[in-house]
């Protein structure tokens, strides 16, 4: 996020420079939210057909500063890489050979990696090397491969890297003799993939496969899976660590659970901008909706809003002015979000929270509007998402 | 009724052949009382109405804030179609000229109107006059010009001859953004200090880029003006020259960054002079290719140094590991064992840059490791 942006006129300073004098969470918001930090290479250097998410300066700086630096991580946060397998989901073969993948380990100064991998995306339970899909079959076997030259490649120079090896599955029995594999091969950490789609007792099921196998001191990583709900039991079968944006993409993404409390969710307040709108704007540019009336009805609501926050304004006249707001923004026969926010506004959650951004904010931190109050409201999802995984007991 | 009046504003009556047309002052703040933007839409009929694009509010944003600073000046003229409802009142020829007539232009204003029925049609300046409405002043008299318009098409043609004028030349631009002062719009403020840099580095004497960048004072230069600013503003924002800089309010410590843009240049010009002397067409050095790349290396082996220790042994040993690796101006690539690629082939495109920056850093820690 870019600390110097002006709610008020909603601009960024002219001379901003993006991620270098923008913040991430660890720096904004205490306790750091996070231990670690997943970095994959199809983000950095994107792959065959894809640009990655920098730019070229950055991305080169990255490799010059090293992923600590770069991102300018406290000593005590991990650093793993991997290299975004479902980026390159629907490739025959991963587009990363073994050497360029270390490179990236190496070049940018990662504590741990993860072997190259490549994405089962099924599930069977039941299905053995000769039922399932010839595809998934293949699959696990090239994760298995590259596992093994990941581990002799490291070997060969001498690494610092700590590896973790990636094992794919279809199955209970075809995760947990992944496992076994890597476990004969060398690796003590190893990383579960493919897991994102699959239901909690699905996972489950595999973990108490994976169980009759592990060894003691074998600990395990869930490949994007959050399920706060579920991590005591994870964590009762090697779990030790897991990776997920979703606590942080769910306050711009989701339809409707957008911030996050220890017991609930809300709707975020969507006030969209005029001229950021693309499908306002082109209503607009049609001579469909009015821009003059957009523009005060958008103000309107933002005035009301902070108004309201400040004990000045009564909220039906914010839910009118958000109701006239959303009639000329909504000419699609999207459903109404009103109820909703009635309930956000009623309760105004981001009142009796102490984290850094929603005391400073207000009322803006609810306010579905532009990136810089996204992020903000993305940062504080992961603050509670970090204090309800204070509460569970890792035996 | 109190919404219904006259305006009578002083006014001069021009002949333009046949043509009159109207110049005088208006209070920015009442201008919408009477004038309208006539929107481009279709109607029912799929009849073109109108002709104006919807206000583009980001600048409109820039105007205001603008206009709220101090000394604010807008010089040109806000033009108005009216319609026969806007009379003018000559006072007689005073003065030499036949061709200007001083008196008033009488507007009638009634602000229960209808946007489409008022008697003036903004031709030109609508995102000024927005912004003189939405900023916060008490008023803002502005210049403008009127003519009596026979009906819309006439006013269309007036709107596409009015804004059809060709943006400048980007190079001029530059050369004019760092002897500019006083309010600039955002994506010209980012600009300035590397269009100041660059254009430093082309008259400063003591450098290596003396003359050597293409602008419009510099006719003679061979290098793009936009290649130098690309690789300045890399540097600036993601590499060795950040640290001169204050990211506050954006502005650096030009000197030092110009002792060290000249530190490490003035070693690549002595290390590879030929390659140096050539244009691009020639030389892949002085190309957008060669430039940027070179920059990302400059980058890499100074972002710890300071300004005036980038002129050292490193440094020049590092440049001159490259030596038996580089194909500026004739021979081939090599980029890995079965990639090869004829000297020239390589062009100013981001996968190009990339992998001369990669091939050029990889040889210079391999020598660095072997020393």
């Amino acid at each position: 996020m870019s600390p110097t942006y002006d709610f008020l006129t909603d601009e960024y300073s002219p001379v901003r420079v993006r991620q270098r004098d923008d913040q991430y969470a660890h720096e904004v918001v205490t306790p750091i939210p996070y231990n670690g930090i997943l970095v994959s290479k199809a983000i950095v250097d994107g792959g065959e057909r894809k640009a990655g998410k920098y730019t070229e300066p950055q991305r080169a700086r990255l490799y010059r500063m090293g992923v600590r630096r770069f991102f300018r991580l406290p000593p005590e946060i991990v650093t793993l890489g991997d290299c975004g397998a479902f980026n390159y989901i629907n490739e025959e073969y991963p587009p990363y050979n073994v050497a360029e993948v270390v490179d990236f380990y190496e070049e940018c100064g990662f504590d741990e990696g993860v072997s190259i991998d490549h994405v089962i995306f099924g599930y069977e339970s039941d299905a053995d090397e000769k039922q399932a899909d010839p595809a998934w079959v293949k699959r696990r076997h090239i994760s298995l491969d590259l596992a093994e030259d990941f581990l002799a490649e490291l070997r060969k120079r001498r690494s610092r890297l700590i590896p973790v090896g990636a094992a794919q599955g279809w199955s209970p029995a075809s995760y947990a003799d992944s496992v076994n594999r890597l476990q004969q091969m060398g690796y003590r950490r190893i990383a579960l993939g493919g897991m994102v789609p699959l239901k909690t007792a699905e996972i489950l099921a595999c973990l108490e496969e994976i169980e009759k196998i592990r060894a003691p001191e074998t600990e395990l990583h869930l490949l994007g899976i959050t399920r706060v709900e579920s991590m005591e039991l994870f964590a009762n079968f090697g779990v030790r660590s897991f990776d997920s944006t979703s606590a942080f993409r769910q306050a711009f993404m989701d339809d409707r659970n957008n911030y996050h409390t220890r017991d609930s969710m809300f709707t975020a307040v969507r006030v969209p901008q005029v001229d950021g709108n693309p499908a306002l704007k082109r209503q607009i540019l049609s001579g469909a909706v009015s821009q003059a009336e957009a523009v005060v009805a958008e103000r309107e609501c933002l005035r009301l809003l902070r108004g309201y926050d400040q004990g000045n304004v009564r909220i039906d006249d914010v839910l009118d002015a958000l109701v006239n707001y959303e009639r000329i923004v909504n000419t699609s026969k999207k459903r109404s979000y009103i109820d909703l926010y009635r309930r956000t506004l009623e309760e105004t959650p981001w009142k009796s929270c102490s984290c850094a951004l929603c005391q400073k904010h207000g009322i803006e931190i609810i306010i579905f509007r532009g990136s810089e109050r996204n992020k903000r409201r993305g940062f504080h999802n992961l603050t509670i998402l970090r204090s309800k995984m204070n509460d569970i007991d890792f035996a | 009724m109190a919404d219904q009046y006259s305006l009578r504003i002083p006014a001069l009556e021009v002949h333009q052949g046949k043509r009159r047309i109207y110049c005088f002052a208006i209070d920015g703040k009442k201008l919408h009382s009477f004038a309208a933007v006539s929107r481009v839409r279709r109607d029912k009929e799929e009849r073109l109405q109108g002709y104006q694009r919807p206000e583009v509010l980001s600048h409109i944003r820039a105007i205001r804030r603008y206009l709220e600073s101090d000394g604010a000046m807008m010089p040109n003229a806000i033009v108005l179609a009216f319609d026969s409802r806007v009379t003018f009142v000559g006072h007689g020829q005073t003065g030499s000229v036949d061709y200007a007539i001083p008196g008033e232009l009488v507007i009638p204003v009634d602000e229960s109107l209808p946007e489409e029925q008022k008697p003036a049609w903004l031709v030109d300046g609508q995102q000024r006059s927005a912004a003189i409405r939405d900023a916060d002043l008490a008023e803002f008299p502005v210049a403008a010009v009127g003519f009596i318009a026979d009906n819309v098409e006439e006013q269309r043609s007036q709107f596409i001859l009015v804004n059809s004028t060709k943006p400048l030349p980007k190079g001029l631009i530059h050369e004019l953004l760092p002897e500019t002062t006083g309010h600039l719009p955002p994506a010209y403020v980012r600009r300035k200090l590397p269009a100041y840099l660059m254009t430093r580095l082309n008259i400063d004497g003591d450098g290596p880029f003396y003359g050597l960048v293409a602008s419009p004072t510099a006719p003679d230069g061979y290098i793009k003006d936009n290649s130098l600013l690309k690789m300045l503003e890399h540097s600036l924002f993601e590499g060795a020259l950040y640290q001169y800089r204050n990211p506050v309010d954006g502005s650096g410590d030009v000197e030092r960054m110009l002792t060290h843009l000249k530190g490490f240049w003035g070693l690549v010009k002595e290390i590879f002079p030929d390659a140096w002397r050539k244009p691009p067409r020639h030389s892949r050095l002085t190309h957008g290719v060669g430039i940027q790349a070179m920059g990302f290396v400059m980058d890499a082996l100074t972002d710890e140094l300071p300004a005036e220790g980038v002129r050292c042994i490193r440094v020049r040993d590092a440049l001159e590991s490259l030596r038996p690796h580089v194909a500026w101006t004739e021979g081939t690539w090599r980029f890995g064992e079965d990639d090869e690629q004829k000297w020239n082939s390589l062009q100013n495109t981001p996968n190009d840059v990339r992998k001369l920056t990669t091939h050029l850093l990889r040889v210079i820690r391999t020598a660095e490791t072997r020393g």
